[in-house]
C-alpha cells in the first residue's frame, strides 16, 4: 500500500492506494501544535499498518513557519558594503498609492548581519578573502548574543565564483559544528543577488524546524514498520527526509504541489495531458497549469512576502474560498474576499457564530449544497442562517439573486487567476481541460470553463482529497541547477556534456536508477527572463530551435536572427510512481437519487442528485445535476453532460 | 448604468487581466535592463473614445499621461483603422519625454476600431547629444533625442528611428516586445467580445468608468478644501542653478479636485519643463492616494480631476522646450506641492518623501544604461515611512548588482541604506540610499536629481529628511549635471530621507 498524507491548515487528508487499485480516503482534523499527531490519527487505523510500503507526506510546516514568522533565529554573512541587501529589496514600494504600507521585514535582524571584506566580480576575485578576515567573521558570529540557530552565507557573484563562500562555510562548520549553514551557491546558484540571498535566508530560517520535525517523524514512522517516508517538495517531486532536511526551503509549497501532481495523475488516467487546475479551499483558491503531462514550473515566487526563487510548481493564489466573505463597497460593487471567515467561526451556515455572508452560504442558498448532507467536518448546514447573512448585505434582491451574485464574483476572481497561469503565459485555455478540486472547486467548473472558453471539465475522483492522492503516487524527484552563462553559439557540444556531467552524477546518486532529464534556461541575449527547454542531445542548434518555438508560443514573437544565450542548466532526476489503477468495486451507482430544486443562472431548475464517490463507470449524467460526495460537491450545469470514466473521474463536456 | 453590482466586479476583473497580460508579455520578452529588470513601463487598455478602461499597476507618472497618446493617434488624418499600430514619443503631441516610447494599437473588433491597447516603455537610448538621452544641459528638445510624432509604425518608420540611436539592436528587440504586448491586448479584448458579446463589453467599459468616477467623487466630496495654496522649489534646470517655483492652488468642490498652477515659474531654459499631461499624472497620483484602494485605476477617476495652468509655464511647456527632467523630477515636485497644499488645509497626508528619482545615465559609444535610485518615503500619521523605496511618480525596481556588472563597465562599491537620513517625528521618515559606482571604462554620465538644497519636509511637527548629494571622487556636484568619467572615478549618490510625521514623543518614535 502506498499512502499519501496531506496535512493542511484545517484537515489532514489521507489516501491509501492498494496494488489492486482500491483507494481508501480519510479525513481527520489537523493538530497544529504537532502535525504528526493528526497524521498518525489518520494513518494508524489503516489495517494492517505494516503493509504500508511508502508514506508520502505533504506538509505545511515550512509554509506556516514563514507565514507565522516562527522559524529559527538566523544570522547572515554577506559581502561588506552590501549588508542592507535584504532591506533594499528591489526598491519598489509595497503599494503604489498606500504610502504608509511597507514590505514585511526580512527573516534576519539587521544586527545579525555580518559583512565580509571580500569581493568577486563577473570575471573572478576582485578583493581576496584573507584568512584573518575569515577568522574575524567566525569570531563575530560566535559573539552574537543570543547565538543564532542557523546561518545563511550569500556573497556577491557566488553563483559563478563560489570559492569565497566555500571557504567561509568550511571555517564556520568547523567552528560551529552544530549550527546548520545555508550557502547561496548551494541553495540557488543563479544570478540576481537579492533573490538568491533572500532564498538562502529562507533555507537557514526553516532548516532547524523542518529537520527536527522530519527527524522525529521518520523515527515514529520507522517504529510502525512503514517501509519508507518521503516528503513532497514545491516542485512536485519527493525527497527522502534526510535530503528534505537539507533543502527545507524547497518545502514551502509542499501542500499545493501535491494537488497539482494529483491533477496531473488524473489527467493522465483520462488521457488529457493539458490541464488548468483549480484547488478551491476554505480561504483561497490556487490555480495552476499542466502542459503535456508536466506541471508548469515557476522560479520567481514569493511566500509570505519573502522572495523564494527555488523551482516550484506554478501556483497563483487568489482569495476566493468557501469561507471568503462578501460585502458591498462604497461604490455599490459586490466584493468577495480577501477577508475570510476561516474555519472559526466559519460561514454563517455552520452555526458557529459567523454572521457575515460567505461563498459557502451562497452555495447553500442556491441549494447547490444540501443542508441535510453534512460537509467534511460533520457540521449540519443552516440555510436560514445563510439567508439571513445574505440579506444583511442590504441589496435590493432576494436571497437567491444575491447568492448568484456572490458566486459570479467569486468565479470572476478565480477566472483571473486561471488566466494568469494560462493566457498571460501564452497557453490557450481553449485547448485544455479544466480540473477543479478541493471541497468546493467542482461546484464552479462549468462557470469557469465558460469564462475561459473551455469545453472539457474533469471532476477527479475524491476531489476533496486530491492532494493526498497526488502524494500517494508522486514521483521521486530531485531538481538540480547550475549557472552556465554563455552565448549558445559559442558552446561546443563537448562543453555542454561536460557541464551537465556533475549534475547528472548527483542526480544519479540521489535517485539511483531514476530517469535523468536535462533542461536549459535560455533567453535572447539581453533578456531578463528565461524560458526552460528540454535538452536532447548536445547539439546547441537543437536547443536554439526548441527555444525559438517556445518563445514564440509564449510571447508571440521570436526573431530567428537574434543571438540566444544559455543561463542555467538543470537536471531533474526522476522515478515515477505507479499510476494507480483506480479500480473501485464500490462504484456501483447507475442512477440518480431523488432530484432537488436548485437555482442556476437566476432560474429554479430541478437537478438530479448523484452519489459522486460511488458512480459506476460509463454512467452518463445530463446537467443540471449535483454530484454529492463525502468531501466535495460538484455541479454539472445545463448544457453540459458528464460521463463517468473508469478511473472514477467524471468527464464533463459541453453538449 | 446597466451593470449591476456583480457585473461591475466581473467585468472589472476581465479588463484588468488583459492589461496584466500585456505587462507580463512586455517584461518577460524585453531585452534592456531598464524594461525587464526595472520595469520602467506601463500597459493599458482604452475604449474607442480614448478613455482608459484598465491599467496594469506599474508607474504612476505613466498613468494619467497615456490618454494624450491615444488622443494624438485618434487625431491623425486619416483616423486610426482597425489593426493599425502607432508609435510616438513627442512630448508635445501625446508623449511625456523622449525616452518614453509609446505604442498604440487600434484594436479591431467586428471590423471597426473597438479600443486601443497602449504600451509605454522607457528606452534608455533615443539618440541626442549624449548617450542615455537624458542630457543635463539641454536647452532645446532637439538635443534630447529623435522626436517621433504620432506615426503609423511601419518598417520604414522603425528603420528611421533605429538609424538615430546608439543601440539599434536593443531598441529593435524592445520594440518587438512592445509590439507583442500591444497585440496581446488586442487579442484579449476580442476574446472578451467573443465571450460576452461586443455590445455588452462596450457597455461594461462605460459603466466601469462611471463607477470609478462615482467612487472618486464620493471620496473627494468628503474632503473640505478651498483655496489651499503652496509653493515648492525645483533646484535649477541643468542650464542654470537658480530655484524655480512650482505653485498650486487646490480646490475641491462637488467631488472635483481642481489644481491651478498660476504663479508657477515660466518655462525654464533647461530640461525641467513638462507637458500638461505629466502635470495631470502627478495630480492624479495624489488623488489616488486619497481614494480607497479598491477604486479602479481608469479614466473615470480622471473625470473628477481638473488641471489649469498658464500656457508656456514650467508645467504646461511649449515646443521646443527641453523636457527630459520634467517627466521624472518636475512631476515629483508637482505631487509634493499638491500634498503640501492639502496639509496646509489640515488634510492628513504623508510628510514629503525623497521627492526625486535620482536619475543616473551612463553611456559611451555602443551602450547606454539608465537607472533611478530609491530613497526615503515620508512618514504618515500612524506609520513610519518605508526606507529605500521609490516614492511618488516612480516605482521602478533596481538593477541587480550582478546584472549591472555583467552587462556594463561599472562596479558597485556600496549599496546601502543611509542611516539617520529619515526625519524624526512621532513617526520617522524612511531612510535614503547610498549607491557608489566605480567607473571601469571611459564614459559619459548625466545625473538629474533634486532635494540637494531643499530638504523633504516633515509634517505636523515632524523633522525634515536629510538632503541628498551627488559626489564625484568626493567632490560635490550640482543637482543636474553631465560629466565625462575616466576609469577609477567613483560616483557616489546619497539619496534624501523622508520627512517625519508629528512631534517626537519620548519613547515613541516610529
Amino acid at each position: 500500500v502506498r499512502v499519501g498524507v496531506d496535512v493542511g491548515g484545517t484537515f489532514t487528508d489521507l489516501v491509501a492506494l492498494a496494488d489492486d487499485g482500491t483507494i481508501e480516503v480519510r479525513k481527520v482534523v489537523t493538530t497544529p501544535e504537532d502535525p504528526a499527531v493528526g497524521l498518525f490519527h489518520a494513518l494508524d487505523p489503516l489495517k494492517p499498518p505494516h503493509a504500508v510500503e511508502l508514506l508520502v507526506h505533504g506538509t505545511t510546516i515550512a509554509t506556516n513557519a514563514l507565514l507565522e514568522r516562527r522559524g529559527a533565529r538566523i544570522a547572515l554573512v554577506t559581502t561588506k558594503g552590501f549588508e542592507d541587501l535584504l532591506w533594499l529589496r528591489r526598491q519598489d514600494r509595497a503599494a503604489l498609492y498606500d504610502l504608509a504600507r511597507d514590505h514585511p521585514p526580512p527573516l534576519v535582524a539587521r544586527s545579525d548581519v555580518v559583512g565580509v571584506a571580500e569581493r568577486t566580480g563577473p570575471a573572478g576575485v576582485l578583493e581576496p578573502l584573507g584568512e584573518d578576515e575569515v577568522q574575524r567573521v567566525v569570531a563575530a558570529l560566535r559573539a552574537l548574543v543570543p547565538p543564532p540557530d542557523a546561518l545563511a552565507v550569500a556573497l556577491l557573484f557566488a553563483f559563478r565564483h563560489a570559492e569565497h563562500e566555500r571557504r567561509l562555510v568550511a571555517a564556520l562548520r568547523e567552528a560551529l559544528p552544530n549550527v546548520p549553514i545555508a550557502a547561496s551557491h548551494e541553495v540557488l546558484p543563479v544570478f540576481r543577488e537579492f533573490e538568491r540571498a533572500s532564498t538562502t535566508t529562507v533555507e537557514a530560517y526553516l532548516r532547524p524546524k523542518v529537520s527536527a520535525y522530519l527527524g522525529r517523524l521518520e523515527r515514529d514512522v520507522r517504529a510502525r514498520g512503514i517501509g519508507m517516508l518521503r516528503v513532497m517538495t514545491s516542485s512536485g517531486g519527493t525527497l527522502s527526509p534526510g535530503a528534505a532536511a537539507g533543502r527545507a526551503a524547497s518545502l514551502a509549497l509542499s501542500g499545493p504541489a501535491g494537488g497539482v501532481i494529483g491533477a496531473r495523475l488524473v489527467g493522465a488516467a483520462v488521457g488529457l495531458p493539458d490541464l488548468l487546475t483549480l484547488d478551491m479551499g476554505g480561504t483561497s483558491a490556487d490555480a495552476s497549469l499542466v502542459s503535456g503531462g508536466t506541471p508548469l514550473g515557476d522560479g520567481g515566487g514569493v511566500v509570505a512576502g519573502i522572495p523564494l526563487a527555488l523551482p516550484a510548481v506554478l501556483i497563483e493564489t487568489v482569495s476566493a474560498g468557501g469561507g471568503s466573505i462578501a460585502r458591498i463597497d462604497e461604490g455599490g460593487a459586490l466584493k468577495v474576499g480577501p477577508e475570510s471567515a476561516g474555519a472559526v467561526p466559519g460561514p454563517a451556515c455552520y452555526g458557529r457564530g459567523g454572521a457575515r455572508p460567505t461563498v459557502t452560504d451562497a452555495c447553500l442558498v442556491l441549494r447547490w449544497l444540501d443542508a441535510q448532507h453534512p460537509l467534511a467536518d460533520a457540521v449540519r448546514l443552516d440555510r436560514d442562517a445563510a439567508e439571513q447573512a445574505l440579506s444583511s448585505l442590504g441589496m435590493a434582491s432576494d436571497a437567491s439573486a444575491i447568492a448568484a451574485g456572490i458566486v459570479a464574483v467569486a468565479a470572476a476572481v478565480m477566472a483571473r487567476a486561471l488566466k494568469r497561469v494560462s493566457v498571460a503565459r501564452g497557453f490557450d485555455p481553449r485547448r485544455m481541460a479544466l480540473l477543479p478540486f478541493g471541497g468546493a472547486g467542482p461546484l464552479f467548473g462549468c462557470q469557469l470553463a465558460e469564462a475561459l472558453g473551455m469545453r472539457t471539465i474533469v471532476i477527479p475522483p475524491h476531489p476533496g482529497a486530491l492532494s493526498a492522492l497526488g502524494l500517494a503516487s508522486a514521483a521521486e524527484r530531485v531538481d538540480l541547477i547550475a549557472s552556465f552563462h554563455r552565448p549558445l553559439d559559442d558552446v561546443p557540444s563537448g562543453d555542454l556534456g561536460a557541464a551537465f556531467a556533475p549534475l547528472l552524477e548527483e542526480g544519479r546518486g540521489q535517485i539511483p536508477g531514476g530517469a535523468l532529464l536535462r533542461y536549459a534556461d535560455c533567453r535572447f541575449a539581453g533578456q531578463g527572463y528565461e524560458v526552460t527547454v528540454p535538452v536532447t542531445g548536445d547539439d546547441p542548434r537543437r536547443i536554439r530551435e526548441a527555444f525559438l518555438v517556445e518563445h514564440r508560443a509564449r510571447f508571440g514573437h521570436a526573431a530567428s536572427d537574434q543571438p540566444v544565450e544559455l543561463v542555467n542548466l538543470r537536471v531533474v532526476a526522476l522515478r515515477e510512481g505507479p499510476l494507480p489503477r483506480f479500480a473501485d468495486l464500490r462504484r456501483v451507482v447507475q442512477r440518480p437519487g431523488a432530484s432537488r430544486p436548485i437555482t442556476l443562472r437566476g432560474a429554479r431548475v430541478s437537478a438530479s442528485v448523484w452519489a459522486l464517490d460511488e458512480l459506476a463507470a460509463g454512467v452518463t449524467i445530463a446537467g443540471p445535476a449535483i454530484l454529492a460526495g463525502r468531501n466535495a460537491t460538484a455541479l454539472v450545469e445545463a448544457g453540459w453532460r458528464g460521463m463517468v470514466h473508469q478511473c472514477g473521474a467524471v468527464l464533463v463536456q459541453r453538449t | 448604468m446597466t451593470l449591476d453590482a456583480v457585473g461591475l466586479e466581473v467585468m472589472g476583473h476581465a479588463f484588468a487581466s488583459i492589461a496584466e497580460e500585456m505587462g507580463l508579455v512586455l517584461i518577460h520578452s524585453a531585452v534592456s535592463p531598464n524594461i525587464r529588470e526595472r520595469r520602467d513601463c506601463s500597459a493599458a487598455l482604452f475604449d474607442a473614445a480614448g478613455e482608459m478602461i484598465a491599467q496594469a499597476a506599474h508607474i504612476p507618472v505613466h498613468l494619467g499621461a497615456m490618454q494624450e497618446s491615444v488622443a494624438a493617434a485618434r487625431g491623425l488624418a486619416p483616423p486610426p483603422a482597425p489593426g493599425d499600430i502607432f508609435i510616438l514619443n513627442d512630448p508635445y503631441t501625446g508623449g511625456s519625454h523622449l525616452p518614453d516610447i509609446t505604442l498604440i494599437g487600434a484594436i479591431e473588433v467586428d471590423g471597426a476600431v473597438g479600443g486601443y491597447s497602449v504600451v509605454r516603455a522607457h528606452h534608455s537610448d533615443v539618440g541626442g547629444v549624449q548617450a542615455g538621452s537624458m542630457p543635463a544641459g539641454a536647452r532645446e528638445i532637439f538635443a534630447e533625442g529623435v522626436i517621433v510624432p504620432p506615426l503609423r509604425l511601419t518598417d520604414d518608420v522603425e528603420r528611421f528611428l533605429l538609424a538615430n540611436v546608439r543601440t539599434p539592436e536593443t531598441r529593435r528587440a524592445d520594440l518587438a516586445a512592445q509590439r507583442a504586448a500591444v497585440k496581446r491586448g488586442a487579442e484579449g479584448l476580442r476574446g472578451m467580445a467573443a465571450r460576452y458579446g461586443w455590445a455588452a463589453v462596450r457597455e461594461a467599459a462605460t459603466d466601469l468608468l462611471d463607477y470609478a468616477e462615482r467612487r472618486a467623487r464620493d471620496a473627494l466630496g468628503r474632503l473640505k478644501a478651498t483655496d489651499l495654496t503652496a509653493t515648492d522649489w525645483l533646484e535649477g534646470d541643468g542650464a542654470g542653478d537658480a530655484d524655480l517655483g512650482v505653485s498650486v492652488r487646490v480646490d475641491i468642490a462637488d467631488g472635483v479636485f481642481h489644481v491651478d498652477f498660476t504663479g508657477t515659474a515660466p518655462a525654464a531654459r533647461g530640461n525641467v519643463n513638462c507637458p500638461l499631461a505629466v502635470a495631470r499624472s502627478a495630480v492624479l497620483f495624489v488623488v489616488h492616494t486619497l481614494l480607497p484602494e479598491d477604486v479602479p485605476t481608469n479614466g473615470g477617476v480622471q473625470r473628477a480631476v481638473r488641471i489649469t495652468a498658464p500656457p508656456g509655464c514650467l508645467v504646461n511647456a511649449r515646443f521646443p522646450s527641453a523636457v527630459a527632467a520634467g517627466n521624472v523630477e518636475t512631476s515629483q515636485r508637482i505631487a509634493d506641492t499638491v500634498f503640501l497644499a492639502l496639509a496646509a488645509g489640515g488634510i492628513a497626508v504623508p510628510a514629503q518623501g525623497q521627492g526625486t528619482m535620482n536619475n543616473v545615465t551612463f553611456g559611451a559609444s555602443g551602450w547606454t544604461y539608465y537607472e533611478t535610485i530609491g530613497g526615503g518615503q515620508g512618514a504618515s500619521h500612524g506609520a513610519p515611512g518605508p526606507s529605500g523605496v521609490h516614492v511618488g511618480m516612480s516605482n521602478t525596481r533596481n538593477t541587480p548588482i550582478e546584472v549591472l556588472e555583467m552587462d556594463y563597465p561599472l562596479r558597485l562599491k556600496t549599496y546601502a541604506l543611509r542611516r539617520g537620513s529619515g526625519g524624526g517625528g512621532r513617526w520617522s521618515g524612511g531612510e535614503g540610499v547610498i549607491r557608489e559606482f566605480e567607473v571601469l571604462a571611459p564614459m559619459e554620465a548625466s545625473i538629474l536629481a533634486e532635494r540637494r538644497r531643499h530638504a523633504p519636509r516633515g509634517a505636523a511637527g515632524g523633522r525634515d529628511g536629510e538632503r541628498g548629494s551627488t559626489c564625484l571622487n568626493d567632490v560635490p556636484l550640482a543637482p543636474k549635471v553631465s560629466v565625462s568619467l575616466a576609469p577609477g572615478d567613483v560616483l557616489r549618490l546619497e539619496t534624501p530621507g523622508g520627512g517625519g510625521w508629528g512631534k517626537p514623543e519620548r519613547g515613541d518614535n516610529g
